[in-house]
């Protein structure tokens, strides 16, 4: 469902000159799999994810979504995916309805199916009560339910999250991984990513560990415990990374 | 692109913005409270406004002849225009009268009479005081000048001698009267006396002597003595004594003028002796003139300011705001595509910048005709009551008010968009309002009428051509310009929103940072990863850069100018011509050059062309100059006409008294190099790394164009500097634009000197003819070099552009190497 081959970002940075973002990037998502994307804040998971829901243009390299290509045919792509992150911000001034209302009707969703619909996700997602409360006036939770509301309007087949439980307490942490996982029991790509090794550990069947923009490992957290001999999830990611590490500093010598 | 998500997202931002305390406080109540709050306000000024009387003394009043110039503290009403004014002066004299009852007033009265009358005593000593300096003043200045004379042997009485004898005492005064003439006025400044007036003693006398002499016709005017004159003292760098000074002109003009008619009746003559002429105007203005006149000064320009405030506030919100909150990426990952996203904010902002200077405009007027017609008398009286504009006027006002909002919203969004943050956003309001007030000043000054040029400017044309139709809303010369300036300020609003599209499709505005910013680190960072050929905005700096030295220079090569002898002047100009060229277009450039960038050869393309390109840039200028002048001669009526300095430096080009070489060095050889080096070299490479070749040499010949400063120059350069951009980019090489720069340059400069010995040739005669202003070309000339310039320009046109060294590695920098782009494409 996800194809990504040799994914490059470039940015002009004032401090470093040209950064690269992403480094040859490769990995593949099937549908009904939650796939992770395990790094440290400024591994580049949040340019990657960017290129997938086609804000960003890749430098270099491929991606396809459910066979579109996300440089040349990012409309296509846009209507298969639904996207959410930290930074997708919600309407200050629009209430809970109208705003998954409005991304409903922009996803091209008729009216007769649209209403429905809504009402399926209000009541799936349990949040009837705040139907008529507006963006400003709620809580970190409720926003995050909007927030899922949007992305998953359409009823995409891809769904891509990005660092979704950051900054929510544990309540609403676990109400969102919840969702997720019924989301892939209903057979969705999801690919997800995080910094947070226990989320990993409990929610994803594959995991790619990525670091300076490259990914240093990439199997399902299993596989991942067996390679390295390493139960701890946390002590794998460590010894990766200062492995990494090392070897860039031999490569500097 | 689909009409239906820009309609969502254009509902979805104007019920946003409705929704928005702020916004509908700025657009809908701001209006409908300040204009009644202005006029409530200025109401009460004019309630609680009251003038200070000024004071005005006067020695030897008892001298004064009838009728009565003063009556009790003031002059006396009779010869004010209106007799409220009597009050705003207050005269003290020395009038015997008046002193002693002041004295016995003192005396008797409260303490406030005793300080009037201290005060007056203390006034008129200082007046006293002055008087005498005055006279010694006077003294000394008639001493020295008697001295001067002497020493020049000038006799006062000749007449020759009288304009020695004024440029004497004007410039040869000694250290004395410069000191006594310091005292005097800082006596003057001291005394608190607004105005001063001395009269002679015997005026009074003199006067009826006069006009006893001329009732028994025993006046004999060779026998009257020099006439007595009084004396007024003021200074009119003082605001205060100014005003009361004009007062006192007003009040001694009805008074002698009326001493005049008492003279002419005693002597038994008509009153109307001393009129002779006596004209009588009549005013032909009709109320609801007047009444356009005032809106036709007012409504533009409030218009303009509100149409950019109405359009700059909302579109902050929609922009840098939506990047503030985070919602813009919200929006970008939906299926809507960036252009129905920008179309749909900019219909918003365009409806309530429409709004805005709409509410606003009905605001100013009705609260305008409400004040007038209540302040009845005063100012506005001749007015009466102001009619409102008349319908036509306000359907003109409505459609011009269009494509304004449409430039003005789209200008704003592109601007919000770029901006980091609503903070950042709100920074470029003040250069915009400034700019667009400045323009808005420059069409209000009453001089300024729309003119062919001036209605395809932005803004300006709209604003001459509102002026005029508010005055006249039938006149069909105005409709005429409505074409003109309709076209090009909706060809405008549609440039700004294609700039503000490509705003939103640039990932590196809409992701910009909010970084800090440190000068030492960004100009490190600019020496450090300097690339092969220079930047977009290095390229635009350059440009900058060339008009502020120009700017810079224009003092400086003026004031060199102004000193040089007619016989030197036309060598001095030739040689500042290529000083110019040298210092401020192309060192700038090379010095950039060198220090930006990585390679100076790829930079200004040093590289050695394709024979045929050489060829195309040697046949090319002998065959666009013919075209070039006809076009340039044809369009002459649209332009304005070109300033002094420009016609003597044509001039100077021709002129016998410079030497050939020299005008071709100055015209055609220093002008190729340098202006070629600046913008077919660091600025054509730099706006080229956009990718986008066209646009590059667009922009480059605009730059080139916009740097020739006259209208003329500019549209001629910005024509050439296509087919230089063309010439410079299809050959990869620098040395064709030289080599096209020099040939058409020097053409000129050939045929403005030899011009007339060639079309006087018989054998010329097929191809050129001597019209009023130079050479003119033949028709057959011109459609042989159209032929041949066309059959170029589109060989050119569709040849690949050579893919020099340059264009790769800018490729390879921009990272779109072929190998990982492929991919993308084969699948």
């Amino acid at each position: 469902m996800i194809h990504v081959e040799n994914l490059t970002k470039r940015f002009a940075d004032l401090r470093q000159g040209s950064v690269l973002a992403l480094d040859h990037v490769s990995f593949d998502v099937r549908p009904g799999e939650i796939f992770g994307l395990l790094g440290p804040n400024g591994a580049g998971k949040t340019t990657c994810l960017r290129i997938l829901s086609t804000v960003l243009k890749p430098t270099g390299g491929k991606a396809l979504i459910a066979g579109y290509n996300v440089a040349a045919d990012p409309a296509k792509v846009r209507s298969v995916i639904g996207f959410m992150s930290a930074n997708t911000g919600l309407y200050d001034r629009m209430t809970a309805w109208e705003m998954v209302e409005y991304f409903g009707r922009l996803y091209g969703l008729p009216e007769d199916k649209l209403q429905p619909r809504l009402e399926e996700i209000f009541q799936m997602l349990q949040m009837n009560e705040i139907r008529d409360v507006l963006g400003g006036k709620m809580s970190t939770g409720m926003k995050q339910k909007v927030s899922i509301a949007r992305t998953i309007v359409h009823d995409p087949p891809v769904l891509i999250f990005d660092e979704p439980t950051s900054g929510l307490d544990v309540l609403v942490a676990r109400a969102v991984l919840k969702t997720i996982h019924t989301l892939r029991d209903q057979g969705k790509c999801i690919i997800f990513s995080t910094h947070i090794m226990r989320e990993v550990e409990k929610l994803c069947d594959r995991v790619a560990i990525i670091y300076k923009g490259r990914i240093l490992a990439n199997a399902s957290v299993n596989e991942l415990e067996q390679l390295y001999h390493e139960p701890d999830m946390e002590e794998l990611f460590f010894e990766l990374i200062s492995r990494h590490e090392a070897q860039l500093a031999a490569e500097r010598v | 692109m689909t009409w239906k998500n820009v309609r969502l997202v254009f509902l979805r931002e104007v019920r946003d913005q409705l929704r928005d305390r702020r916004t509908l406080f700025m657009i809908a109540i701001l209006p409908l409270l300040l204009y009644p709050a202005l006029g409530i306000g200025m109401l009460q000024m004019t309630m609680l406004f009251s003038e200070q009387p000024r004071t005005v003394v006067i020695l030897g009043a008892d001298s004064l002849p009838e009728p009565e110039l003063i009556k009790g503290e003031h002059f006396a009403e009779r010869w004010f225009s209106s007799p409220q004014i009597a009050d705003k002066l207050i005269v003290i004299t020395d009038r015997a009268a008046d002193a002693s009852a002041q004295e016995t007033a003192g005396d008797a009265a409260g303490p406030s009479n005793a300080d009037s009358a201290s005060m007056s005593a203390k006034l008129l000593s200082s007046a006293r005081s002055l008087r005498e300096k005055y006279l010694h003043l006077q003294q000394l200045e008639q001493f020295e000048l008697a001295e001067l004379m002497q020493k020049h042997h000038l006799d006062p009485n000749r007449k020759d001698d009288a304009a020695a004898k004024q440029t004497i005492s004007h410039f040869a005064v000694s250290d004395e009267i410069r000191q006594t003439r310091q005292e005097f006025s800082l006596l003057f400044a001291e005394s608190q006396i607004q105005v001063l007036i001395l009269v002679p003693e015997g005026f009074k006398r003199q006067i009826q002597s006069i006009n006893r002499g001329l009732a028994d016709g025993s006046l004999q005017i060779e026998k009257t003595p020099q006439p007595l004159r009084p004396i007024v003292l003021q200074n009119s760098a003082d605001e205060k004594s100014s005003i009361a000074y004009h007062r006192v002109q007003d009040v001694m003009l009805t008074w002698e003028r009326e001493l005049l008619a008492d003279r002419l009746s005693q002597a038994g003559l008509p009153a109307t002796l001393h009129t002779p002429v006596n004209v009588q105007t009549v005013d032909l203005a009709q109320e609801d003139q007047i009444a356009a006149n005032l809106w036709s000064k007012l409504f533009p320009a409030l218009m303009i300011i509100m149409a950019v405030t109405g359009a700059f506030y909302p579109a902050i919100d929609l922009g840098a705001g939506e990047k503030e909150r985070g919602t813009m990426e919200t929006l970008l990952i939906s299926p809507a595509t960036r252009t129905e996203i920008v179309l749909g904010k900019f219909f918003t902002v365009f409806v309530f910048s429409v709004s805005t200077a709409l509410l606003n405009l009905c605001c100013l007027g009705l609260t305008g005709k409400y004040m007038v017609s209540m302040t009845g008398g005063g100012a506005f009286s001749q007015i009466g009551d102001v009619a409102l504009p008349s319908g036509s006027s306000i359907v003109w006002l409505l459609i011009l008010l269009i494509p304004l909002a449409t430039l003005f919203s789209a200008l704003c969004l592109a601007l919000a968009t770029f901006a980091r943050s609503s903070k950042e956003g709100q920074y470029y309001l003040t250069p915009l309002l400034m700019v667009s007030v400045g323009m808005t000043m420059f069409c209000l000054s009453p001089a300024v009428e729309i003119k062919p040029f001036y209605s395809i400017m932005p803004v300006m044309g709209i604003a001459l051509l509102l002026k005029g139709l508010l005055l006249d809303p039938t006149s069909a010369e105005l409709t005429w310009y409505a074409l003109p300036v309709l076209f090009t300020s909706f060809a405008y609003g549609l440039l700004a929103l294609w700039w503000a599209i490509e705003q939103f499709n640039s990932e590196e505005v809409l992701f910009r940072e909010a970084e800090r910013f440190e000068l030492g680190l960004w100009l490190k960072h600019l020496l450090r990863d300097k690339e092969a050929t220079p930047s977009f905005s290095e390229a635009g700096f350059c440009f900058v850069l060339i008009m502020m030295l120009q700017f810079g220079a224009f003092k400086f090569l003026g004031d060199a100018f102004q000193h040089a002898t007619a016989e030197t002047r036309d060598v001095l100009m030739l040689r500042m011509l290529i000083i110019q060229q040298l210092v401020i277009i192309g060192s700038p450039a090379a010095f950039m050059g060198l220090i930006l960038t990585k390679s100076f050869r790829q930079t200004f393309r040093v590289n050695i062309p394709n024979p045929w390109m050489i060829g195309a840039a040697v046949v090319l200028p002998f065959a666009l100059n013919p075209l070039a002048i006809e076009l340039s001669a044809r369009l002459n009526w649209f332009f304005p006409p070109l300033p002094e300095g420009a016609k003597e430096a044509l001039g100077a080009m021709s002129a016998a008294s410079t030497p050939m070489w020299l005008a071709l060095l100055a015209f055609a050889v220093t002008p190729a190099l340098c202006e070629e080096i600046a913008f077919r070299g660091f600025i054509l490479s730099g706006f080229n790394r956009t990718g986008r070749t066209g646009l590059a040499i667009a922009l480059s010949s605009l730059t080139f164009g916009l740097m020739h400063m006259i209208p003329q120059q500019v549209f001629n350069a910005m024509l050439l500097g296509l087919v230089l951009g063309l010439l410079t980019v299809r050959s990869g090489s620098i040395l064709p634009a030289m080599i096209f720069h020099f040939l058409f340059n020097g053409l000129e400069v050939v045929k403005s000197r030899y011009g007339e010995a060639i079309a006087s040739s018989p054998s010329s005669a097929l191809f050129v003819t001597s019209a009023e202003k130079g050479l003119r070309y033949t028709g057959l000339t011109l459609f042989l070099s159209g032929l041949i310039a066309t059959l170029i320009l589109k060989r050119l046109l569709f040849t690949a552009s050579a893919n020099s060294v340059a264009d790769a590695f800018a490729d390879d920098v921009a990272g779109k190497t072929p190998d990982l782009m492929t991919p993308s494409v084969t699948q």
